[in-house]
């Protein structure tokens, strides 16, 4: 399960990892003269970050919806008449 | 970002879009290697023989036969977005009608850095014709070495390596 505020860090985590990886991965192959290493470094880090954002683990459901109660309905209607 | 699928959609969706943006990247980077080597060309008097032609049975076509010396480093122009270069040895020249003539008639290709430091001495590899069938009207040629950057992203660039400054002469042998 993954609550709302979940899908918020769910959303800002891949956002800011992406363009983070991007950057290091060009500046990274730059300065080595190397694609091999840009493409290395994009792939391995988009693996981690599927490992850490697609399943639902527990730090995504730490504030759970909470409901109103249940209200008994037949014993209000019955009161109004 | 409910579901697993839904967050599986949203990372390869920003990906894609970050590979763009890391291509382009790439591809503007090889802008900034402005490598320009250059390497010495020589050329021995073209010999010119008569010849049949393929194509026509009794008709006697001039076949120019080049003998030539390349020594050039090209190492300069791999860099991280190099693929291959694609060396190429041009023949100039103006004929009778006022046109200029450029004919490839040596080439090769370079994979790797270790193999672009050129140094060939040898004849032309494909065949170095007139038209019109005759050298006779052509006063000289030039010649010049040229090459291709391949990249692995981007545009192609072009450039030249050397050239011979002084004309080079045809002379005709009558007999082989």
């Amino acid at each position: 399960m993954t609550d709302f505020a979940g899908q918020k860090l769910v959303d800002d985590i891949v956002r800011i990892w992406l363009m983070a990886t991007t950057a290091i991965s060009f500046i990274a192959g730059f300065a080595l003269q190397s694609l091999f290493v840009t493409f290395s470094i994009l792939g391995l880090s988009t693996v981690a970050l599927l490992v850490l954002v697609v399943p639902p683990w527990p730090m995504f459901n730490r504030h759970p919806v909470k409901w109103l109660p249940v209200v008994n309905a037949s014993s209000d209607t019955k009161k109004s008449k | 970002m409910h579901s697993i699928f839904s967050r599986i959609n949203n990372i390869s969706a920003f990906l894609s879009s970050c590979t763009m943006a890391l291509l382009a990247c790439v591809a503007l980077s090889s802008f900034l290697f402005t490598a320009d080597p250059k390497g010495t060309l020589s050329i021995s008097p073209v010999k010119v023989f008569p010849s049949k032609t393929n194509r026509y049975p009794r008709r006697i076509q001039e076949m120019g036969f080049v003998n030539f010396n390349i020594s050039a480093d090209l190492t300069p122009l791999f860099h991280w977005n190099t693929k291959q270069l694609f060396l190429y040895l041009e023949a100039e020249y103006q004929n009778a009608q006022g046109v200029n003539n450029t004919v490839v008639i040596w080439d090769r290709i370079v994979r790797r850095p270790e193999d672009a430091v050129i140094n060939f001495v040898g004849k032309n590899k494909y065949a170095f014709r007139e038209i019109s069938s005759s050298f006779k009207k052509v006063p000289s040629s030039y010649y010049s070495l040229k090459y291709n950057v391949m990249p692995h992203v981007g545009v192609l660039t072009y450039g030249e390596a050397a050239r011979t400054i002084e004309p080079v002469d045809f002379v005709w042998e009558e007999h082989v």
